[in-house]
């Protein structure tokens, strides 16, 4: 088996959707398996020369991976990075919790960024069905902080 | 010792400080734009963060985002890696008020050579030759003529807060320095925030030598010899080289000395600490002149590390924690030849349009004396919105005659598959015969592309 083989291989899988291939011989075995990005990542046990550079499979450590939201719902994402709190004092009420009600002026949390308090509104109107993560836990851009049912 | 260092840049520099890194046992933050989750970085490092968007001014430029990256992760400092903050000097005074060290030079070293006229200014200051030209910046069309009069045609209108080769004009007469006075001004707003410009004179066929310097923090400085990186198209460099051929020639044996000793007269003059590069142009007849600091570590850095023996980001980040220099200049061994290709995502035959998109087949050269700094592998997307440069190739050998065989063969090995590159137009240079006699200025492929032009269309008639 040469690269063009190997190749052709990972060609075949794409086009039919494998995500793992394996093939054992002799003296010879590779496995193929299609990363998340639907790149191939290759390992072979017993002929070295034959291993591609090691692809990344892991994802990235503080992206969580997406969850794919329920067609009615819609993701409130982080719009900075720093630390979520619920509330805009420890002694405070949570602003919001599942069940709410929030217009797109409705600040739904607190984002702490070097020292300001950061009011984050709901940019949407609807129902809250979800608080995605814990009071105090770091957020990165992006990442998505309620669930919402639009009205 | 630093416990956590954050990467404050992308590609194939973020994975080059990473690695020191780990070999220091430092652990790592990577930042990354909604474009790069799947980049090499990213996941090489310990922890990651998504900062923004794809454009860099929503994402890499955004001095807001790092900062609150860095304080969300905790970490003892900061790289910032070329291009980008890299020489950003608001940028490294927010990390020192913040308690983060800024691994490169101090805030009164930046302002020193806050930009390129005032580092002219300092340059006369250190007794350093500059290339005749402006005082200052040149506020209006008028000045830029009485400039061009005094110091004679052709002249080249520089962006004082330009880099990585932007921002230039040259010009050979009254009527196009009027036109370039202009375009560059417009130019430079554009690109850099800042429109101010000075004016030079143009020095033709030069070869572009630039020193690489290191600085501690007790006023120690060194250099790393010079790297040769006139082989550029576009003012963007595409080859470079340790040591220079210009100046093995035997009828230039003194000036490596002296350009040597004018890069740390420069530095001191600055009190510069940490990494940085001077760079000067040198005529056909050996006489040189300074152009810039840059203030930061440079692409081409490999090609010092290889015939030196030293590790310069691991340097940086020694520096960086207060350590003293370990090398006293008669330390500093050149040994051997060293060369370094670009790997661009551009299409060659089609003007060097940019090839973004999906690496299909992915294999690299290796082998005695060949390395590869790259972030690239297969099934990796290069997203389009920042510069096309995949990786980096260089070769070391005992001489100049067995890096360039190494460089040919180690390019040959490449297979790459889904994307364009410029790795044939890296192999025509190398089997270029001025090249391979080091006979060569910045005008190299200029004229290399103008040849093969005349040569495609003699074939096509």
């Amino acid at each position: 088996m040469d690269l063009k083989d190997i190749k052709a291989i990972i060609d075949l899988m794409k086009k039919n959707s494998v995500t793992e291939f394996e093939l054992e011989k002799q003296d010879f075995k590779i496995r193929l398996k299609r990363g998340p990005n639907g790149g191939a990542a290759a390992s072979s046990e017993d002929f070295p020369a034959l291993a591609y550079a090691p692809l990344p499979t892991g994802i990235p450590v503080a992206v969580p991976a997406p969850p794919v939201p329920a067609i009615s719902e819609v993701e409130i994402k982080s719009p900075m990075i720093g630390t979520f709190y619920r509330a805009p004092s420890p002694e405070a009420a949570p602003y919001i919790e599942v069940g709410s009600e929030v217009s797109s002026e409705t600040v739904v949390c607190i984002i702490e960024a070097m020292k300001v308090m950061n009011e984050i509104k709901a940019e949407a109107k609807g129902i809250i069905t979800q608080v995605m993560l814990e009071n105090g836990k770091p957020v990165e851009f992006g990442q998505p902080l309620f669930k919402l049912r639009p009205s | 010792m630093f416990e956590k260092l954050l990467v404050a840049n992308r590609g194939e520099i973020a994975v080059r400080i990473i690695r020191a890194c780990k070999e220091l046992n430092i652990r790592t933050v990577a930042i990354f734009s909604e474009a790069d989750a799947s980049s090499m970085h990213v996941q090489l490092a310990d922890e990651a963060i998504c900062i923004g968007k794809a454009p860099a001014n929503e994402s890499y430029l955004r001095i807001d985002r790092i900062i609150s990256a860095a304080e969300i992760t905790d970490v003892d400092a900061i790289h910032p890696g070329y291009g980008f903050l890299a020489e950003n000097a608001h940028f490294a005074d927010v990390c020192e008020s913040c308690n983060i060290r800024f691994i490169g030079p101090n805030s009164r070293a930046m302002n020193a050579l806050e930009d390129k006229a005032v580092s002219r200014a300092l340059a006369k200051k250190a007794d350093v030759p500059t290339p005749p030209g402006s005082e200052g910046v040149v506020d209006n069309e008028q000045d830029a003529l009485t400039v061009a009069k005094r110091i004679g045609y052709p002249v080249i209108i520089k962006a004082i807060a330009g880099g990585g080769g932007r921002g230039m004009r040259v010009a050979h007469n009254d009527i196009s320095l009027v036109k370039g006075y202009h375009t560059a001004r417009g130019e430079a707003e554009k690109a850099f925030g800042n429109s101010g410009v000075y004016v030079e004179k143009f020095i033709e066929n030069p070869h572009h030598i630039e020193f690489q310097i290191l600085g501690d923090n007790k006023g120690h400085i060194i250099h790393l010899g010079e790297r040769d990186c006139s082989i550029q198209r576009r003012n963007q460099k595409v080859v470079e080289e340790s040591p220079s051929p210009l100046l093995d020639n035997p009828k230039f044996k003194k000036l490596r000395e002296k350009m040597g000793k004018a890069a740390i007269k420069i530095a001191e003059t600055a009190n510069y600490t940490n990494a940085g590069t001077v760079e000067f142009i040198v005529d056909p007849l050996g006489r040189y002149y300074f152009l810039e600091v840059n203030k930061r570590i440079q692409v081409e850095h490999p090609v010092t590390e290889e015939v030196t023996g030293i590790d310069l980001v691991r340097y940086q980040i020694m520096l960086a924690m207060g350590e003293p220099l370990r090398h006293s200049q008669s330390d500093i061994q050149i040994k051997g030849h060293a060369i370094e290709c670009r790997i661009n995502a551009e299409d060659p035959f089609d003007d060097f349009r940019p090839s973004p998109g999906r690496i299909e087949m992915y294999y690299q050269p290796g082998g005695r004396g060949v390395r590869v700094d790259s972030h690239a592998y297969a099934g990796y997307t290069i997203p389009s919105q920042y510069d096309s440069m995949i990786g980096k190739l260089i070769t070391f050998g005992r001489d100049r005659r067995e890096a360039m065989d190494k460089m040919s063969r180690a390019l040959g090995e490449y297979m790459i598959t889904g994307i364009k590159t410029t790795i044939s137009f890296q192999q025509a240079i190398l089997q270029d015969p001025n090249f391979r006699r080091g006979a060569y200025s910045t005008t190299f492929i200029e004229q290399l592309l103008s040849g093969a032009r005349r040569e495609l269309i003699e074939e096509k008639a």
